[in-house]
This record gives structure tokens, C-alpha cells and sequence, in this order.
């Protein structure tokens, strides 16, 4: 195997592939990267056995072939080098000459027989998204996804295939995140399936604004087909709790916040939230906000906001990072806050369908 | 749901809504079912997982307040999910953990492994240790503002530990969300080699460096441990930077602790340091007399005289005896005399006894045994006849008294250090050498312990 590429080419080929290499030493091949030559173009293939990311970039290639080299070792000498061509020749011994104007390098690979292929997927459910939808969508909800890992079904995002529309939702117990995005899909086509967080991450990282994105869903895989490359994973394994229970059913009160102006409000009375309690406290009353926030011992810190607020005055304490992480994936100008007293969750909406709800922490009198 | 349960659950769910809003009693809780119930858990039936993850998440402390009301004590709580009974077993093992690290909670002063009795009330105040319980007392009552590290010293049964505990309950009693450790040094010897060898130096860290108070018992347990030292060495410079108090006790002044690092040395003798010293005997019968009121048991007050007269050394020792004649007079009955007591005690009075030995009581019964002269004890004269009873006085003096190889020396016509030790040395050998030899120092080392 024999190709020349541009430095910019190469490196964001394997920059799309790398994140996925795994760390687990007790399988070597699966720190490599699988390097396919031919047809103008070179393929790269990275897996952990979860997730696997198939990507490729364009190059002169000299002689058709296959192999696999460290992924992050190659990576690192792609990005140090100096010049703009750089040519890669795989001896039979899968030993890779690396040549780029004055460097020199050689790096030993594995045979690709060893290399794990990615499933197949046949009677595969397909539907079609646009990308920038489903990475909107993805944005909105990924941040609310559970790390214990006691709840298992709870580490990754529900994809919902149903009714027209595809429901990403992500809770871990204390707050819940939930966007729907409308979409035509076939009867048969309906499914309800849980991606794990690894895939969700590095599918955000791939998902680009123009195009479409093909899904397909077979026994307990998920593939998204970008085109150029192509995600594909494990799915967990269980139901997805039933979250519609968590959603508050009418609300009381609704405020209009501005979400810049209220996040950075936000962000500047937490610092003076207590480690222990971690929560601030938001006072409402007739057209104003207090956001409050004290520590025993350390201060505390005050912020007013004004706002169209004509409800009953009352106070209600929220985990700011809890708060402020939706504020921060959202991009509208304006959202509302719906809440019902101060031990009810408080639920945030914007136009679109978009739904946060957050559970109050207790006030302590 | 049987009846039983259905009663339970009434009372609990009328315990519950006050702690919770309407509109999650409603949507959270009406479609729990208690399914069971003994005297340590109770068992909640839920429709599905969304149910046990949000309760748990949210509405645990309201559930448990709500548990703790109606029944008078925390119980255990246990979620079975009627969906998926796979994935109960795990979820309720996980429960279990949690719940009980939450109900270890409010006793938490005995699961340091501090004893109950040792407070500054039962602590018995003389001019011994009169400094080091007000500096003690000082550090309880404003933990890193006076004295940081206090370093409190003596011998065996004075009271460190008692201190050291008064300390860590006073602490924990005044201000319930402190974090206070309270160990010996050889148990964090022991927990670190425990972590190096389970790579869990991260955790073993975060436990002792995020304490507020930390109290080492019997630090000089570290020396010649250097690694464990240099752990300590850390972690005493963040709780000390962090403005934590650290408490230290010891058998011995900081800088007699043989193979301990010097940076240690010099912090520990940072702070404060409070020597305890052996009770004098009017505070031993204040000893004696609070002792025996907490034990509920009443003695001629000349037994107590008697008791803190003979038994100088320490106070778990005066304790003991305490303890002992008290149950010996209720056990047999009989009146108290000094003849039985006597009895009763030997050994431990044969044991302060051998404390109480002095130089000259050692040179006087040797010169009686061997026929010489007092004066030759003394005398640079050296003929063997008086040169080998003298050695047997040095060897006995080094055996028997807590003085130093000079003090000895200067007890002995001002000889140093080196004479005494090349006597210990030869009468040694020549006790394995010869039995006769052996049998004399015996008896004499006997009849001085009578």
C-alpha cells in the first residue's frame, strides 16, 4: 500500500476517527487505525467494539492495499509534521514509511486480518434526518444523560421513533431533557431504542449543518450513515424508563427570561453557592427576580432581574449547574419558566418542542 | 396488599404529605404499594423504574423524614419495579448501600470509634494535666483558631486517648456535619498500605485530607516508616494549610520519637504541645471517688486512701484495682480490710512497686548482699571484690529504674556513661555464663520488689 496526501486532508480524516480508539490494552488491534487504499481515497476505520466510526479522505493513491497503524501515535507525528505532502508506503510486514520533506518515520502496524469488521446491517429499520435537526436536537437534550452507572438504562439518549416524529430524551433522575423533532415515519419503521453516550458524543462531533443523515436500527445496533462517514453502535440494552410521568401537567406560573442575561445572572450568584447544598434560590415577586445565593461562613450573593412576573411572590431553589446547562445548549433569545409552587419541578420551554423539567431542591427555613 | 401493610402504609402516606406537594403525592405516590414490612425495611412496590429513579433521586429525604415520624426509627427502604425483575436485584442491592450509609448518619460520634464515656465531664482535672485539658478544651471549642496541631504527650494511662476523644465528641456534638477522624497511627499505617496495595491512594487521600478535624493516636506508632510518614507528612500540610485542626498524641515528647523525620518533628512541636503527667495522689482520689460514684459502688474511705497511696503510676492501672476491689466486695460479701486488699492487689502493687525503685535502694540491698560498704558503691576503688558488686548495682539500676545510662553513672561516683553500659554488658554475660551468678541477681532483684 502506497499513497500521497495533503497534511490538512490526512489529519482531519484520522481527527474524525481517533476519539473512538480504545483504551483498553488487552486488545491491541483496537488501538489502531485501519487504513484502506484504493480508488482515489483512503478509508479509516477506528472501533472499541461499542462504537465504531468509519470515515476516509482523498489521496493519489500508488498502490492499493491494507493495513492498521497506532491510531494516536500516527496521529501525533501527522500533526508535527512540517511539510503539506505526505506520503505513506506499507511495506508486506505492515511496517508504514512515513516520508514528508525532511522527516523520516517508521511505525509497525497489524495485520488487517486482525482488525474487527464493523456489523452488518441487513433488515435494518432506515429513516431519514436532515443533520442539523438531529444535532440540534442532540445539543438540547445529550447534557442531561445519567453517568451512574447503576442505572444503566438511563446512560444514553432514547431515540423515540414514533408518531411522526423522533423524541430524543435524557434524564438522570433529578432533571429531564426532551426534544421532538417532526419527521415522517412508516408504521413499520417505529422504534424506540437507547443510544450510548460515547456514540451520542462523538455522533455530535460528526453531524455538520447541510445534509441528511440515514439511520438505520437493527437488533441491537444503530448505524448513522453521514455520507462520508458512518457511526455505528451498540445499543443498550432495556426499556427506557416511562418519562412522560415526570412532566408536570398544568402549570401555575410562567415567567419570560432572557436567556443570556439570565444565564450569566445565574452564573455569577452560583459562585457563592455552598459546595455542600449547591443550590440557589430564585425569589420571585410582582415584575422582579432575587437570585440569592449564600454559604455559611463564606457570603453570600444577590442578583435582581426584571421580568413580566403578576403571580403570587414564593421561593424556589434549583441546582444552578442543573439550571444553567440547559440555558448554555440552547440557542433562542428567550425561554419560559413553568412552575407550579416551590416543591413542584420547574419546567423550561422555548417555541420550539422543547421541554427541561428540573426538580426544586429543598428550601431549608 | 394485606392488611398489615395497608395499615402501614396509611399511616406513612399520612406522615408523607405534608413533606411533599399534592401534585407529586399524587403522580409519584398513589401507585406505590408497601409490600412489606419488618422491623428493619420496608418494601415498596413500584409500576415501573421511572418511579424508583425519580423517588430516589428526589423524594428520598421526604420518604425517610415521613418513615422516621410514623414509626418512631429510620428502616431500611427497598423498591421492587413490577417491569423488568431483572434489573430489580441490582437496584435494590444499590438501595441497600445507600440507605444505610444515610442511617449510620445520626450515630455517628461511636462509628468513629470514639467511646461514649470519654468526655471532658468525666475527665478528672489536677495540676498534672490541668494544661493540656484546657488547651484540649480550647481546640474542641474552636477547632483551628488557637492551638493547630495540639500535641498532647505521657506515659501509658494519663488520659491522651481520653483527651483526644473528649475532643472529637465535643466537636461532633456542637456541630453535626463536621468531619472528624479520630485513629491510631498504626490503623492509617494501615489503611495506606492498604490503599498502595488496591491503588486506592486517590480515595485514601480524599478521606483524611478533607477532614476538619483529625486526631492521630499514638503517632510515635510512624516511626521509621518513611513512606507512611511522608504520606502524613502531606496530608498534615493540607489540613494545616486548609486551617484544620489536627490533634497528635504520643508517648513522648516529639523530638525523643527515634527515626521520625525532622519536618515532622518540627511540625509537631508547631502548635502546642501538653504534657500529661502521672496524677499526684490528691488527684488520684479525685479519680478514685468519681470512678467509683459512676460505678455506683460505695468504699470506706480508707480503701480509697490506700488504693491512690500505693498505685502512683497510672490511672487505668488505679482503675483496674478500683474495679477489682469493688467486685470482690460484692462478690464475697465480706468487710474490707487491708490485709485482704493487699492480697487481692499483688501483683499490680508488686508491678508499682518495681516502678518506685530508686538508685540507692539498689545500691544499699547490694552492698548488704555482697558485704561491702555503701561507700564503695560510690568510691573509685576497684578491686574485684567490690568492682562486680558494683556492676550487679549498675546492671539492676539499668534494669529496674527509668534512668538514663548517665544518670546512673553520676549515682555512682560520677562515672560516665560508658562504664555503665560495658557493666550491664558483662553482667549479662556472665549471668548466661554462670547459673550461681544468675541466682544471685535474681534473689536480689526479688527481695528489692518486695
Amino acid at each position: 500500500m502506497k499513497f500521497t496526501a495533503t497534511k490538512e486532508k490526512l489529519l482531519e480524516g484520522l481527527q474524525q476517527v481517533q476519539n473512538v480508539v480504545s483504551t483498553r490494552t488487552t486488545l491491541p488491534i483496537l488501538s489502531n487505525v485501519l487504513l484502506q487504499a484504493g480508488d482515489g481515497s483512503v478509508h479509516l476505520t477506528t472501533t472499541d467494539l461499542d462504537v465504531g466510526v468509519r470515515g476516509s479522505f482523498e489521496a493519489e493513491v500508488e498502490k492499493d492495499g491494507a493495513t492498521t497503524l497506532p491510531a494516536r501515535r500516527l496521529f501525533n507525528i501527522v500533526r508535527e509534521l512540517p511539510s503539506s505532502e505526505i506520503q505513506i508506503d506499507v511495506d508486506g510486514k505492515n511496517a508504514a514509511s512515513i516520508r514528508s520533506g525532511q522527516s523520516f518515520f517508521k511505525i509497525l502496524g497489524l495485520p488487517e486480518e486482525e482488525f474487527p469488521p464493523l456489523p452488518k446491517f441487513e433488515d435494518a429499520k432506515v429513516v431519514t434526518i436532515r443533520q442539523k435537526d438531529l444535532r440540534d436536537g442532540l445539543r438540547k437534550t445529550s447534557y442531561a444523560i445519567s453517568t451512574d452507572e447503576t442505572r444503566y438504562v438511563l446512560n444514553g439518549l432514547l431515540f423515540s421513533l414514533k408518531e411522526n416524529k423522533l423524541t430524543l430524551v435524557a434524564t438522570d433522575g433529578r432533571r429531564l431533557a426532551m426534544v421532538d423533532i417532526e419527521l415522517e415515519i412508516p408504521r413499520s419503521q417505529e422504534a424506540d431504542i437507547i443510544v450510548p453516550t460515547k456514540a451520542v458524543t462523538e455522533l455530535q462531533r460528526l453531524l455538520s449543518d447541510g445534509g441528511d443523515v440515514k439511520v438505520s436500527v437493527a437488533s441491537g445496533q444503530i448505524a448513522f450513515d453521514l455520507n462520508q462517514t458512518l457511526l455505528v453502535s451498540k445499543l443498550i440494552e432495556g426499556n427506557y424508563p416511562n418519562y412522560k410521568q415526570v412532566i408536570p401537567a398544568e402549570a401555575k406560573e410562567r415567567v419570560t427570561l432572557e436567556r443570556e442575561t439570565f444565564l450569566n445572572s445565574l452564573r455569577r450568584v452560583s459562585l457563592l453557592a455552598s459546595e455542600k447544598s449547591n443550590s440557589i434560590k430564585l425569589n420571585f415577586s410582582k415584575n422582579n427576580i432575587d437570585i440569592t445565593a449564600n454559604t455559611p461562613e463564606v457570603g453570600e450573593a444577590k442578583e435582581s432581574l426584571p421580568v413580566q412576573y403578576k403571580g403570587r411572590d414564593f421561593s424556589i431553589a434549583f441546582n444552578p449547574e442543573f439550571f444553567m446547562a440547559p440555558l448554555r445548549a440552547l440557542t433562542e433569545d428567550e425561554v419560559f419558566l413553568d412552575l407550579i409552587d416551590e416543591m413542584s419541578p420547574g419546567v423550561l420551554k422555548i417555541q420550539t418542542p422543547f421541554l427541561y423539567v428540573l426538580m426544586p431542591m429543598r428550601i431549608s427555613s | 396488599m394485606d392488611d398489615k401493610c395497608s395499615q402501614l402504609w396509611q399511616k406513612l402516606s399520612a406522615a408523607l404529605k405534608p413533606q411533599v406537594s399534592a401534585d407529586t403525592f399524587k403522580r409519584w405516590f398513589s401507585a406505590v404499594e408497601l409490600v412489606g414490612a419488618t422491623e428493619k425495611t420496608l418494601s415498596f412496590r413500584v409500576p415501573n423504574n421511572i418511579y424508583q429513579y425519580w423517588i430516589e433521586s428526589n423524594h428520598m429525604s421526604a420518604l425517610q423524614a415521613a418513615v422516621l415520624s410514623a414509626f418512631g426509627e429510620p428502616r431500611e427502604i427497598k423498591f421492587i419495579c413490577s417491569e423488568s425483575p431483572v434489573e430489580d436485584m441490582e437496584t435494590i442491592g444499590v438501595s441497600k448501600e445507600n440507605d444505610s450509609g444515610r442511617d449510620s448518619k445520626p450515630s455517628a460520634g461511636s462509628s468513629l470509634g470514639l467511646n461514649p464515656r470519654n468526655t471532658f465531664e468525666s475527665f478528672v482535672i489536677g495540676p498534672n494535666n490541668e494544661i493540656a485539658h484546657a488547651a484540649a478544651l480550647a481546640v474542641a471549642q474552636a477547632p483551628a483558631r488557637t492551638y493547630n496541631p495540639l500535641f498532647i504527650y505521657g506515659g501509658v494511662g494519663l488520659g491522651k486517648t481520653h483527651l483526644m476523644q473528649a475532643i472529637g465528641q465535643y466537636v461532633i456534638a456542637k456541630k453535626k456535619n463536621t468531619k472528624v477522624i479520630y485513629l491510631s497511627s498504626e490503623l492509617f499505617i494501615n489503611e495506606f498500605i492498604d490503599a498502595i496495595q488496591h491503588n486506592n491512594l486517590v480515595k485514601f487521600r480524599k478521606r483524611y485530607r478533607q477532614a476538619d478535624l483529625l486526631c492521630i493516636d499514638d503517632i510515635q506508632f510512624l516511626a521509621g516508616k518513611e513512606r507512611s510518614q511522608e504520606e502524613f507528612f502531606h496530608t498534615f500540610n493540607t489540613l494545616f494549610d486548609g486551617h484544620k485542626q489536627i490533634v497528635l498524641s504520643c508517648d513522648r515528647p516529639a523530638s525523643e520519637i527515634a527515626n521520625l523525620e525532622h519536618r515532622l518533628v518540627s511540625r509537631f512541636e508547631w502548635g502546642l504541645t501538653a504534657e500529661l503527667q502521672p496524677p499526684a495522689i490528691e488527684t488520684r482520689l479525685a479519680i478514685l471517688r468519681k470512678k467509683a460514684r459512676g460505678m455506683q459502688i460505695k468504699l470506706p474511705d480508707e480503701i480509697f486512701e490506700f488504693l491512690a497511696n500505693r498505685i502512683r503510676s497510672n490511672v487505668r492501672r488505679l482503675e483496674g484495682a478500683l474495679m477489682r476491689v469493688a467486685s470482690f466486695a460484692s462478690l464475697s460479701g465480706k468487710q474490707l480490710t487491708r490485709e485482704i486488699i493487699e492480697h487481692l492487689l499483688k501483683d499490680i502493687l508488686q508491678e508499682e512497686a518495681r516502678t518506685s525503685i530508686t538508685i540507692e535502694q539498689i545500691q544499699r540491698k547490694v552492698a548488704e548482699h555482697f558485704d561491702v560498704r555503701l561507700a564503695d558503691m560510690t568510691s573509685k576503688r576497684r578491686p574485684a571484690s567490690i568492682a562486680f558488686p558494683r556492676q550487679v548495682a549498675m546492671y539492676l539500676a539499668r534494669e529496674l529504674t527509668k534512668s538514663s545510662l548517665n544518670e546512673i553513672g553520676d549515682a555512682f561516683g560520677g562515672r560516665d556513661h560508658g562504664t555503665v553500659l560495658h557493666a550491664c554488658k558483662l553482667v549479662k554475660r556472665r549471668m548466661k555464663e554462670q547459673d550461681n551468678i544468675r541466682q544471685t541477681i535474681s534473689f536480689i532483684d526479688s527481695s528489692l520488689q518486695r
